[in-house]
Protein backbone atom coordinates (compact mmCIF):
# COMPACT_ATOMS: atom_id res chain seq x y z
CA UNK A 1 0.00 0.00 0.00
CA UNK A 2 1.39 3.42 -0.95
CA UNK A 3 2.25 5.94 1.74
CA UNK A 4 -0.55 8.39 2.57
CA UNK A 5 0.53 11.87 1.42
CA UNK A 6 -2.44 13.95 2.50
CA UNK A 7 -5.46 13.41 4.78
CA UNK A 8 -8.93 14.13 3.45
CA UNK A 9 -11.43 14.37 6.33
CA UNK A 10 -15.13 13.97 5.50
CA UNK A 11 -16.91 17.29 5.14
CA UNK A 12 -20.28 16.33 6.56
CA UNK A 13 -23.35 18.07 5.18
CA UNK A 14 -27.09 18.00 5.77
CA UNK A 15 -27.80 19.64 2.44
CA UNK A 16 -26.45 18.52 -0.92
CA UNK A 17 -23.71 20.37 -2.74
CA UNK A 18 -24.89 20.12 -6.33
CA UNK A 19 -21.84 21.98 -7.65
CA UNK A 20 -24.15 24.34 -9.48
CA UNK A 21 -21.40 26.81 -10.33
CA UNK A 22 -20.12 24.17 -12.77
CA UNK A 23 -23.41 22.35 -13.45
CA UNK A 24 -25.97 25.17 -13.78
CA UNK A 25 -28.42 22.87 -15.64
CA UNK A 26 -29.78 25.84 -17.62
CA UNK A 27 -26.49 25.60 -19.58
CA UNK A 28 -24.25 22.68 -20.47
CA UNK A 29 -21.70 21.92 -17.73
CA UNK A 30 -19.14 24.71 -17.69
CA UNK A 31 -15.47 24.05 -18.40
CA UNK A 32 -13.51 26.16 -15.95
CA UNK A 33 -9.81 26.16 -16.63
CA UNK A 34 -6.99 26.82 -14.23
CA UNK A 35 -3.76 28.08 -15.72
CA UNK A 36 -1.14 28.43 -16.77
CA UNK A 37 -0.36 25.13 -18.49
CA UNK A 38 3.27 24.36 -19.25
CA UNK A 39 4.44 22.38 -22.23
CA UNK A 40 8.09 21.51 -22.93
CA UNK A 41 8.91 22.55 -26.48
CA UNK A 42 12.40 22.18 -27.91
CA UNK A 43 13.60 21.47 -24.39
CA UNK A 44 12.22 24.70 -22.90
CA UNK A 45 9.08 25.28 -20.79
CA UNK A 46 6.40 27.24 -22.64
CA UNK A 47 3.30 28.58 -20.89
CA UNK A 48 -0.23 28.59 -22.30
CA UNK A 49 -3.03 30.51 -20.63
CA UNK A 50 -6.06 28.27 -21.21
CA UNK A 51 -8.27 30.47 -19.02
CA UNK A 52 -7.91 33.28 -21.56
CA UNK A 53 -10.19 31.36 -23.94
CA UNK A 54 -13.18 32.73 -22.01
CA UNK A 55 -12.43 36.20 -23.32
CA UNK A 56 -10.66 35.37 -26.57
CA UNK A 57 -12.72 35.87 -29.76
CA UNK A 58 -12.94 32.20 -30.71
CA UNK A 59 -15.30 30.97 -33.43
CA UNK A 60 -16.66 27.93 -35.21
CA UNK A 61 -16.47 27.56 -38.98
CA UNK A 62 -18.44 25.11 -41.06
CA UNK A 63 -17.62 22.85 -43.98
CA UNK A 64 -20.87 20.90 -44.25
CA UNK A 65 -21.18 21.89 -47.90
CA UNK A 66 -17.57 20.99 -48.77
CA UNK A 67 -16.04 18.22 -46.62
CA UNK A 68 -19.49 17.16 -45.49
CA UNK A 69 -20.72 16.84 -49.04
CA UNK A 70 -17.64 14.92 -50.18
CA UNK A 71 -18.91 12.05 -48.03
CA UNK A 72 -22.40 11.74 -49.52
CA UNK A 73 -24.45 12.23 -52.66
CA UNK A 74 -24.77 15.94 -53.50
CA UNK A 75 -27.35 18.06 -51.70
CA UNK A 76 -29.92 19.76 -53.88
CA UNK A 77 -29.86 23.52 -54.12
CA UNK A 78 -32.98 23.80 -52.00
CA UNK A 79 -31.55 21.53 -49.32
CA UNK A 80 -28.37 23.60 -49.05
CA UNK A 81 -30.30 26.85 -48.80
CA UNK A 82 -32.45 25.39 -46.02
CA UNK A 83 -29.38 24.11 -44.13
CA UNK A 84 -27.60 27.45 -44.53
CA UNK A 85 -30.67 29.26 -43.21
CA UNK A 86 -30.76 26.99 -40.13
CA UNK A 87 -27.00 27.42 -39.60
CA UNK A 88 -27.57 31.18 -39.46
CA UNK A 89 -30.39 30.66 -36.96
CA UNK A 90 -28.15 28.47 -34.79
CA UNK A 91 -25.21 30.86 -35.06
CA UNK A 92 -27.16 33.78 -33.63
CA UNK A 93 -26.50 37.52 -33.97
CA UNK A 94 -22.91 37.31 -32.75
CA UNK A 95 -21.87 35.03 -35.57
CA UNK A 96 -20.45 32.24 -33.45
CA UNK A 97 -20.57 30.11 -36.63
CA UNK A 98 -18.43 32.57 -38.53
CA UNK A 99 -17.98 31.09 -41.97
CA UNK A 100 -19.06 28.27 -44.22
CA UNK A 101 -17.37 27.24 -47.46
CA UNK A 102 -18.75 26.37 -50.86
CA UNK A 103 -17.51 24.56 -53.92
CA UNK A 104 -17.54 26.85 -56.96
CA UNK A 105 -16.99 24.45 -59.83
CA UNK A 106 -20.46 23.81 -61.21
CA UNK A 107 -23.37 26.08 -62.10
CA UNK A 108 -25.33 24.43 -59.32
CA UNK A 109 -22.52 25.30 -56.85
CA UNK A 110 -22.59 28.94 -57.88
CA UNK A 111 -26.39 29.19 -57.96
CA UNK A 112 -26.51 27.73 -54.45
CA UNK A 113 -24.05 30.29 -53.18
CA UNK A 114 -26.13 33.11 -54.72
CA UNK A 115 -29.35 31.80 -53.20
CA UNK A 116 -27.76 31.49 -49.75
CA UNK A 117 -26.43 35.04 -49.91
CA UNK A 118 -29.84 36.30 -51.04
CA UNK A 119 -31.15 35.29 -47.59
CA UNK A 120 -29.23 38.29 -46.28
CA UNK A 121 -27.63 36.67 -43.25
CA UNK A 122 -24.44 38.30 -41.96
CA UNK A 123 -23.19 34.97 -40.58
CA UNK A 124 -22.02 32.45 -41.52
CA UNK A 125 -19.99 34.36 -44.10
CA UNK A 126 -19.75 32.48 -47.39
CA UNK A 127 -16.26 31.56 -48.55
CA UNK A 128 -14.98 29.42 -51.40
CA UNK A 129 -12.86 26.32 -51.78
CA UNK A 130 -10.62 25.75 -54.79
CA UNK A 131 -7.59 23.79 -55.87
CA UNK A 132 -4.21 25.54 -55.72
CA UNK A 133 -4.58 26.48 -59.36
CA UNK A 134 -4.19 30.07 -60.49
CA UNK A 135 -7.05 29.91 -62.97
CA UNK A 136 -9.50 28.97 -60.22
CA UNK A 137 -9.36 32.51 -58.81
CA UNK A 138 -11.51 33.60 -61.69
CA UNK A 139 -14.30 31.54 -60.15
CA UNK A 140 -13.79 33.16 -56.75
CA UNK A 141 -13.69 36.64 -58.23
CA UNK A 142 -16.77 36.07 -60.37
CA UNK A 143 -18.64 34.80 -57.36
CA UNK A 144 -17.75 37.99 -55.52
CA UNK A 145 -16.20 36.15 -52.56
CA UNK A 146 -13.64 37.84 -50.35
CA UNK A 147 -11.94 34.66 -49.16
CA UNK A 148 -11.25 31.20 -50.42
CA UNK A 149 -9.62 28.09 -49.09
CA UNK A 150 -6.99 26.51 -51.32
CA UNK A 151 -5.18 23.22 -51.09
CA UNK A 152 -1.56 23.55 -50.06
CA UNK A 153 -0.78 19.99 -49.06
CA UNK A 154 2.36 19.80 -46.98
CA UNK A 155 3.33 16.23 -46.12
CA UNK A 156 5.79 14.45 -48.36
CA UNK A 157 3.06 11.83 -48.90
CA UNK A 158 1.19 14.53 -50.80
CA UNK A 159 4.08 16.59 -52.18
CA UNK A 160 5.88 13.67 -53.76
CA UNK A 161 3.49 10.73 -53.88
CA UNK A 162 0.28 12.50 -54.85
CA UNK A 163 1.20 15.81 -56.48
CA UNK A 164 4.41 14.47 -58.06
CA UNK A 165 6.55 17.53 -57.37
CA UNK A 166 10.22 16.88 -57.96
CA UNK A 167 11.29 18.72 -54.84
CA UNK A 168 9.87 20.56 -51.84
CA UNK A 169 11.23 23.81 -53.27
CA UNK A 170 9.31 23.32 -56.49
CA UNK A 171 6.19 22.64 -54.45
CA UNK A 172 6.64 25.68 -52.22
CA UNK A 173 7.23 27.98 -55.19
CA UNK A 174 4.15 26.61 -56.91
CA UNK A 175 1.96 27.26 -53.86
CA UNK A 176 3.37 30.76 -53.46
CA UNK A 177 2.58 31.59 -57.08
CA UNK A 178 -1.06 30.72 -56.39
CA UNK A 179 -1.08 32.80 -53.23
CA UNK A 180 0.29 35.69 -55.24
CA UNK A 181 -2.50 35.17 -57.75
CA UNK A 182 -4.99 35.40 -54.92
CA UNK A 183 -3.51 38.68 -53.73
CA UNK A 184 -3.58 40.03 -57.27
CA UNK A 185 -7.22 39.03 -57.59
CA UNK A 186 -8.01 40.80 -54.32
CA UNK A 187 -9.07 37.53 -52.71
CA UNK A 188 -7.87 36.50 -49.26
CA UNK A 189 -6.17 33.08 -49.45
CA UNK A 190 -6.79 30.55 -46.70
CA UNK A 191 -4.00 28.04 -47.12
CA UNK A 192 -5.13 24.54 -46.17
CA UNK A 193 -2.04 22.74 -44.90
CA UNK A 194 -3.29 19.30 -45.86
CA UNK A 195 -1.84 16.35 -43.95
CA UNK A 196 0.06 18.65 -41.59
CA UNK A 197 0.07 16.06 -38.78
CA UNK A 198 2.18 13.80 -41.01
CA UNK A 199 4.43 16.50 -42.44
CA UNK A 200 8.04 17.54 -41.90
CA UNK A 201 7.26 20.55 -39.74
CA UNK A 202 10.74 22.09 -39.49
CA UNK A 203 11.73 21.10 -43.02
CA UNK A 204 8.68 22.27 -44.98
CA UNK A 205 5.72 23.57 -42.99
CA UNK A 206 7.46 26.33 -41.04
CA UNK A 207 9.51 27.62 -44.00
CA UNK A 208 6.33 27.72 -46.12
CA UNK A 209 4.34 29.51 -43.44
CA UNK A 210 7.18 31.98 -42.87
CA UNK A 211 7.13 32.73 -46.58
CA UNK A 212 3.37 33.26 -46.44
CA UNK A 213 3.80 35.68 -43.57
CA UNK A 214 6.44 37.63 -45.48
CA UNK A 215 4.18 37.79 -48.54
CA UNK A 216 1.30 38.92 -46.34
CA UNK A 217 3.30 41.90 -45.15
CA UNK A 218 3.01 43.31 -48.67
CA UNK A 219 -0.81 43.31 -48.77
CA UNK A 220 -3.59 45.03 -46.82
CA UNK A 221 -4.70 43.31 -43.60
CA UNK A 222 -7.93 42.02 -45.13
CA UNK A 223 -5.97 40.06 -47.73
CA UNK A 224 -3.33 38.54 -45.46
CA UNK A 225 -3.05 34.76 -45.69
CA UNK A 226 -4.92 32.61 -43.21
CA UNK A 227 -3.68 29.15 -42.25
CA UNK A 228 -5.88 26.10 -41.84
CA UNK A 229 -4.15 23.22 -40.07
CA UNK A 230 -5.65 20.16 -41.71
CA UNK A 231 -5.40 16.96 -39.70
CA UNK A 232 -6.37 15.10 -42.84
CA UNK A 233 -6.02 11.58 -41.45
CA UNK A 234 -6.96 12.27 -37.84
CA UNK A 235 -3.39 11.79 -36.60
CA UNK A 236 -3.44 14.86 -34.32
CA UNK A 237 -2.85 14.24 -30.61
CA UNK A 238 -4.00 16.49 -27.79
CA UNK A 239 -1.87 15.03 -24.99
CA UNK A 240 0.76 17.27 -23.42
CA UNK A 241 4.20 15.89 -24.20
CA UNK A 242 3.20 14.44 -27.58
CA UNK A 243 5.83 14.90 -30.27
CA UNK A 244 5.62 16.70 -33.60
CA UNK A 245 4.16 16.35 -36.12
CA UNK A 246 1.19 14.89 -34.20
CA UNK A 247 1.18 17.34 -31.28
CA UNK A 248 -1.56 19.94 -31.69
CA UNK A 249 0.02 22.12 -28.99
CA UNK A 250 3.39 22.20 -30.67
CA UNK A 251 1.99 22.73 -34.16
CA UNK A 252 0.04 25.74 -33.04
CA UNK A 253 2.92 27.07 -30.95
CA UNK A 254 5.30 26.89 -33.87
CA UNK A 255 2.95 28.71 -36.23
CA UNK A 256 1.57 31.16 -33.70
CA UNK A 257 4.64 32.15 -31.74
CA UNK A 258 7.60 31.23 -33.96
CA UNK A 259 6.18 32.11 -37.39
CA UNK A 260 3.98 34.89 -36.00
CA UNK A 261 0.65 33.77 -37.48
CA UNK A 262 -1.91 35.62 -35.35
CA UNK A 263 -4.56 33.49 -33.65
CA UNK A 264 -7.29 35.12 -35.72
CA UNK A 265 -5.66 33.72 -38.85
CA UNK A 266 -5.31 30.17 -37.53
CA UNK A 267 -7.91 27.46 -37.99
CA UNK A 268 -8.02 23.75 -37.08
CA UNK A 269 -9.66 21.16 -39.35
CA UNK A 270 -9.81 17.62 -37.97
CA UNK A 271 -10.90 14.12 -38.92
CA UNK A 272 -12.19 11.39 -36.67
CA UNK A 273 -10.18 8.36 -37.73
CA UNK A 274 -8.97 7.76 -34.17
CA UNK A 275 -12.04 9.01 -32.25
CA UNK A 276 -10.17 12.17 -31.25
CA UNK A 277 -11.87 14.69 -33.44
CA UNK A 278 -13.92 16.78 -31.00
CA UNK A 279 -11.32 16.95 -28.25
CA UNK A 280 -8.62 17.79 -30.79
CA UNK A 281 -10.66 20.73 -32.03
CA UNK A 282 -11.26 22.01 -28.50
CA UNK A 283 -7.55 21.61 -27.82
CA UNK A 284 -6.75 23.77 -30.84
CA UNK A 285 -8.92 26.53 -29.38
CA UNK A 286 -7.08 26.36 -26.08
CA UNK A 287 -3.57 26.45 -27.59
CA UNK A 288 -4.25 29.48 -29.76
CA UNK A 289 -6.35 28.73 -32.87
CA UNK A 290 -9.29 31.12 -32.92
CA UNK A 291 -11.23 29.04 -35.45
CA UNK A 292 -12.22 25.40 -35.50
CA UNK A 293 -13.71 23.92 -38.63
CA UNK A 294 -16.68 21.57 -38.28
CA UNK A 295 -19.53 19.84 -40.07
CA UNK A 296 -23.11 19.25 -39.01
CA UNK A 297 -23.33 16.02 -37.04
CA UNK A 298 -19.67 15.38 -37.85
CA UNK A 299 -20.60 14.10 -41.26
CA UNK A 300 -17.56 14.29 -43.55
CA UNK A 301 -14.90 12.42 -45.47
CA UNK A 302 -14.45 8.87 -44.12
CA UNK A 303 -14.97 9.06 -40.36
CA UNK A 304 -15.99 12.68 -40.45
CA UNK A 305 -15.04 16.01 -38.93
CA UNK A 306 -15.54 17.75 -35.59
CA UNK A 307 -19.30 17.83 -35.09
CA UNK A 308 -20.58 21.38 -35.29
CA UNK A 309 -23.19 20.86 -32.58
CA UNK A 310 -20.50 19.44 -30.28
CA UNK A 311 -18.40 22.54 -30.89
CA UNK A 312 -21.44 24.68 -30.07
CA UNK A 313 -21.82 23.10 -26.62
CA UNK A 314 -18.05 23.23 -26.07
CA UNK A 315 -18.16 26.93 -26.92
CA UNK A 316 -20.96 27.61 -24.43
CA UNK A 317 -19.16 25.54 -21.79
CA UNK A 318 -15.93 27.51 -22.25
CA UNK A 319 -17.65 30.91 -22.42
CA UNK A 320 -20.18 30.25 -19.66
CA UNK A 321 -22.89 31.89 -21.73
CA UNK A 322 -25.10 31.15 -24.71
CA UNK A 323 -23.61 34.17 -26.51
CA UNK A 324 -26.74 34.51 -28.64
CA UNK A 325 -26.62 30.92 -29.91
CA UNK A 326 -30.04 29.40 -30.62
CA UNK A 327 -29.40 25.81 -29.57
CA UNK A 328 -32.96 24.76 -30.44
CA UNK A 329 -31.91 25.01 -34.09
CA UNK A 330 -29.77 21.89 -33.54
CA UNK A 331 -32.95 19.84 -33.16
CA UNK A 332 -34.46 21.51 -36.23
CA UNK A 333 -31.32 20.71 -38.19
CA UNK A 334 -31.33 17.09 -37.00
CA UNK A 335 -34.95 16.64 -38.01
CA UNK A 336 -34.31 18.24 -41.37
CA UNK A 337 -31.18 16.21 -42.05
CA UNK A 338 -33.01 13.00 -41.16
CA UNK A 339 -35.85 13.99 -43.47
CA UNK A 340 -33.42 14.21 -46.41
CA UNK A 341 -31.77 10.91 -45.67
CA UNK A 342 -28.77 11.69 -43.45
CA UNK A 343 -28.46 8.83 -40.98
CA UNK A 344 -28.03 10.06 -37.40
CA UNK A 345 -27.55 7.14 -34.98
CA UNK A 346 -30.13 7.00 -32.20
CA UNK A 347 -27.47 7.33 -29.50
CA UNK A 348 -25.67 10.23 -31.20
CA UNK A 349 -25.06 13.06 -28.67
CA UNK A 350 -27.44 16.04 -28.69
CA UNK A 351 -29.30 14.97 -31.86
CA UNK A 352 -29.95 11.21 -31.91
CA UNK A 353 -33.52 10.12 -31.25
CA UNK A 354 -32.45 8.46 -27.99
CA UNK A 355 -29.53 10.65 -26.86
CA UNK A 356 -31.26 11.39 -23.55
CA UNK A 357 -33.34 8.24 -23.31
CA UNK A 358 -32.57 5.87 -20.46
CA UNK A 359 -33.43 2.18 -20.55
CA UNK A 360 -32.44 1.11 -17.05
CA UNK A 361 -35.24 1.08 -14.48
CA UNK A 362 -32.91 2.28 -11.76
CA UNK A 363 -32.00 5.34 -13.86
CA UNK A 364 -35.66 5.92 -14.64
CA UNK A 365 -36.29 5.87 -10.91
CA UNK A 366 -33.71 8.64 -10.53
CA UNK A 367 -35.23 10.61 -13.40
CA UNK A 368 -38.65 10.33 -11.80
CA UNK A 369 -37.36 11.86 -8.58
CA UNK A 370 -35.28 14.62 -10.18
CA UNK A 371 -34.48 14.74 -13.88
CA UNK A 372 -31.13 16.41 -13.18
CA UNK A 373 -29.85 13.12 -11.76
CA UNK A 374 -29.75 11.49 -15.20
CA UNK A 375 -30.04 14.34 -17.70
CA UNK A 376 -26.91 16.15 -18.89
CA UNK A 377 -28.48 19.63 -18.85
CA UNK A 378 -31.91 21.15 -19.42
CA UNK A 379 -32.40 19.41 -22.74
CA UNK A 380 -36.03 20.53 -22.81
CA UNK A 381 -35.07 24.21 -22.78
CA UNK A 382 -31.90 24.00 -24.89
CA UNK A 383 -32.91 21.36 -27.43
CA UNK A 384 -36.67 20.94 -27.05
CA UNK A 385 -35.96 17.34 -26.00
CA UNK A 386 -37.16 16.28 -22.52
CA UNK A 387 -35.39 13.23 -21.05
CA UNK A 388 -37.17 10.01 -21.87
CA UNK A 389 -37.18 6.36 -20.96
CA UNK A 390 -37.30 3.47 -23.41
CA UNK A 391 -39.45 0.67 -22.12
CA UNK A 392 -37.98 -2.82 -21.90
CA UNK A 393 -38.00 -5.60 -19.30
CA UNK A 394 -35.34 -3.57 -17.43
CA UNK A 395 -37.45 -0.42 -17.13
CA UNK A 396 -39.41 -1.38 -14.02
CA UNK A 397 -42.43 0.50 -12.73
CA UNK A 398 -40.27 3.64 -12.40
CA UNK A 399 -39.53 3.63 -16.09
CA UNK A 400 -43.14 3.00 -17.03
CA UNK A 401 -44.31 5.78 -14.69
CA UNK A 402 -41.80 8.20 -16.19
CA UNK A 403 -42.88 7.32 -19.72
CA UNK A 404 -46.57 7.69 -18.88
CA UNK A 405 -46.12 11.05 -17.15
CA UNK A 406 -44.03 12.39 -20.03
CA UNK A 407 -46.60 11.11 -22.50
CA UNK A 408 -49.51 12.82 -20.75
CA UNK A 409 -47.34 15.87 -19.98
CA UNK A 410 -47.98 15.64 -16.22
CA UNK A 411 -45.84 17.58 -13.78
CA UNK A 412 -45.57 17.98 -9.99
CA UNK A 413 -48.53 16.72 -7.99
CA UNK A 414 -50.41 15.86 -11.16
CA UNK A 415 -47.96 13.09 -11.94
CA UNK A 416 -49.29 9.54 -11.83
CA UNK A 417 -47.51 7.60 -9.11
CA UNK A 418 -45.89 4.21 -9.48
CA UNK A 419 -48.80 2.36 -7.89
CA UNK A 420 -51.26 3.69 -10.46
CA UNK A 421 -49.15 2.38 -13.35
CA UNK A 422 -49.18 -1.23 -12.20
CA UNK A 423 -51.43 -2.43 -15.01
CA UNK A 424 -49.19 -0.98 -17.72
CA UNK A 425 -46.08 -2.20 -15.88
CA UNK A 426 -47.59 -5.71 -15.73
CA UNK A 427 -48.38 -5.63 -19.45
CA UNK A 428 -44.76 -4.64 -20.16
CA UNK A 429 -43.33 -7.44 -18.00
CA UNK A 430 -45.66 -10.00 -19.57
CA UNK A 431 -44.47 -8.97 -23.02
CA UNK A 432 -41.08 -10.40 -22.06
CA UNK A 433 -41.87 -13.09 -19.47
CA UNK A 434 -44.97 -14.52 -21.14
CA UNK A 435 -44.70 -13.50 -24.80
CA UNK A 436 -40.93 -14.01 -25.03
CA UNK A 437 -40.32 -10.62 -26.59
CA UNK A 438 -36.70 -9.51 -27.20
CA UNK A 439 -37.11 -5.95 -28.52
CA UNK A 440 -37.89 -2.60 -26.86
CA UNK A 441 -41.54 -1.57 -26.81
CA UNK A 442 -42.28 1.24 -29.21
CA UNK A 443 -43.98 4.48 -28.24
CA UNK A 444 -46.84 3.59 -30.57
CA UNK A 445 -47.52 0.34 -28.72
CA UNK A 446 -47.36 2.06 -25.36
CA UNK A 447 -49.66 4.82 -26.53
CA UNK A 448 -52.25 2.29 -27.61
CA UNK A 449 -52.00 0.53 -24.25
CA UNK A 450 -52.15 3.83 -22.33
CA UNK A 451 -55.36 4.69 -24.15
CA UNK A 452 -56.87 1.33 -23.17
CA UNK A 453 -55.72 1.31 -19.53
CA UNK A 454 -56.01 5.00 -18.64
CA UNK A 455 -59.10 6.24 -20.53
CA UNK A 456 -59.70 9.10 -18.08
CA UNK A 457 -56.23 10.51 -18.56
CA UNK A 458 -56.46 9.96 -22.30
CA UNK A 459 -59.70 11.86 -22.45
CA UNK A 460 -58.31 14.73 -20.39
CA UNK A 461 -54.85 15.11 -21.93
CA UNK A 462 -55.03 13.52 -25.36
CA UNK A 463 -58.69 13.64 -26.26
CA UNK B 1 -66.30 -10.09 7.88
CA UNK B 2 -62.73 -11.27 7.33
CA UNK B 3 -59.97 -9.67 9.38
CA UNK B 4 -57.29 -7.36 7.92
CA UNK B 5 -54.79 -10.19 8.27
CA UNK B 6 -56.97 -12.64 6.35
CA UNK B 7 -57.66 -10.11 3.60
CA UNK B 8 -53.96 -9.16 3.30
CA UNK B 9 -52.98 -12.81 3.05
CA UNK B 10 -55.69 -13.48 0.46
CA UNK B 11 -54.52 -10.60 -1.76
CA UNK B 12 -50.90 -11.63 -1.33
CA UNK B 13 -51.73 -15.21 -2.32
CA UNK B 14 -53.62 -14.03 -5.38
CA UNK B 15 -50.95 -11.60 -6.63
CA UNK B 16 -48.00 -13.87 -5.92
CA UNK B 17 -49.86 -17.00 -7.00
CA UNK B 18 -49.38 -18.81 -3.69
CA UNK B 19 -51.51 -20.97 -1.42
CA UNK B 20 -52.88 -18.69 1.32
CA UNK B 21 -51.96 -21.26 3.98
CA UNK B 22 -48.28 -20.88 3.04
CA UNK B 23 -48.20 -17.19 4.02
CA UNK B 24 -47.07 -16.31 7.55
CA UNK B 25 -47.06 -12.95 9.29
CA UNK B 26 -43.28 -12.98 9.62
CA UNK B 27 -42.72 -13.61 5.90
CA UNK B 28 -40.77 -11.06 3.91
CA UNK B 29 -42.62 -10.29 0.66
CA UNK B 30 -39.45 -10.38 -1.42
CA UNK B 31 -37.09 -12.80 0.30
CA UNK B 32 -39.64 -15.37 1.50
CA UNK B 33 -42.57 -15.01 -0.87
CA UNK B 34 -40.60 -14.13 -4.02
CA UNK B 35 -42.32 -10.85 -4.86
CA UNK B 36 -40.68 -9.16 -7.85
CA UNK B 37 -40.53 -5.40 -8.37
CA UNK B 38 -43.74 -5.09 -10.36
CA UNK B 39 -45.55 -7.49 -8.01
CA UNK B 40 -44.75 -5.19 -5.08
CA UNK B 41 -46.50 -2.38 -6.94
CA UNK B 42 -49.40 -4.69 -7.77
CA UNK B 43 -49.70 -5.70 -4.11
CA UNK B 44 -49.99 -2.08 -2.97
CA UNK B 45 -52.51 -1.33 -5.72
CA UNK B 46 -54.60 -4.39 -4.78
CA UNK B 47 -54.51 -3.53 -1.08
CA UNK B 48 -55.78 -0.04 -1.92
CA UNK B 49 -58.58 -1.50 -4.01
CA UNK B 50 -59.49 -4.16 -1.43
CA UNK B 51 -59.69 -1.72 1.49
CA UNK B 52 -60.84 1.37 -0.39
CA UNK B 53 -57.89 3.44 0.86
CA UNK B 54 -55.06 5.50 -0.60
CA UNK B 55 -51.57 4.85 0.68
CA UNK B 56 -48.47 6.97 0.46
CA UNK B 57 -46.39 5.40 -2.29
CA UNK B 58 -42.99 5.52 -0.64
CA UNK B 59 -44.26 4.50 2.80
CA UNK B 60 -46.29 1.61 1.42
CA UNK B 61 -43.45 0.30 -0.74
CA UNK B 62 -41.06 0.41 2.21
CA UNK B 63 -43.11 -2.20 4.11
CA UNK B 64 -41.28 -5.51 3.73
CA UNK B 65 -43.03 -8.02 6.01
CA UNK B 66 -46.61 -9.35 5.88
CA UNK B 67 -47.28 -8.56 9.57
CA UNK B 68 -46.05 -4.98 9.07
CA UNK B 69 -48.35 -4.64 6.09
CA UNK B 70 -51.32 -5.73 8.24
CA UNK B 71 -50.46 -3.08 10.83
CA UNK B 72 -49.75 -0.39 8.21
CA UNK B 73 -53.04 -0.98 6.41
CA UNK B 74 -54.97 -1.08 9.69
CA UNK B 75 -53.49 2.31 10.64
CA UNK B 76 -54.26 3.83 7.23
CA UNK B 77 -57.85 2.52 7.42
CA UNK B 78 -58.29 4.19 10.79
CA UNK B 79 -56.82 7.46 9.53
CA UNK B 80 -59.11 7.44 6.51
CA UNK B 81 -62.23 6.37 8.45
CA UNK B 82 -62.57 2.92 6.92
CA UNK B 83 -64.08 0.26 9.20
CA UNK B 84 -62.15 -2.98 9.32
CA UNK B 85 -62.14 -6.15 11.42
CA UNK B 86 -58.85 -6.36 13.33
Amino acid sequence: MSKVKKKHPLVDAKRPNLVEDIFPYSLPPLIRLEGPVTEIIDGKPVEFDFGAVKDRPIYITDTTFRDGQQARPPYTLEQMVKIYDLLAKLSGPNGVIRQTEFFLYTKNDRDTLDRCRELGHTYPECTGWIRAVKGDFRLVKEAGLKETGMLTSCSDYHIFQKLKFRSRKECLESYCEVVDAAFEAGVRPRCHLEDVTRADIEGFVLPFVERLMEMSEQVPEELTAKIRLCDTMGFGVSYPGAELPRSIAKLIYKLNRECGVPSDRLEWHGHNDFHKVHTNAGTAWLYGCDFINTTLFGFGERTGNPPLEGAIFEYIALKGDLCGINTLAITELAEYMRSIGLPIPDNYPFAGRAFNTTRAGIHAGGLRQDEQIYNIFDTTALLGRPPRVAITDKSGADGVAHWLNEFFGLKGDDRINKIRVHKLARWVIDQYDVEGRLTAISDQELEAKAKELYPDYWEKYKG
Amino acid sequence: MATVEERVKAITAKVLKLNVDEIKLEDNFTADLGAESVQSIELVAMFEEEFGIEMDEDAALSVEVVGDAVKFITDVCKEQGVDVEE
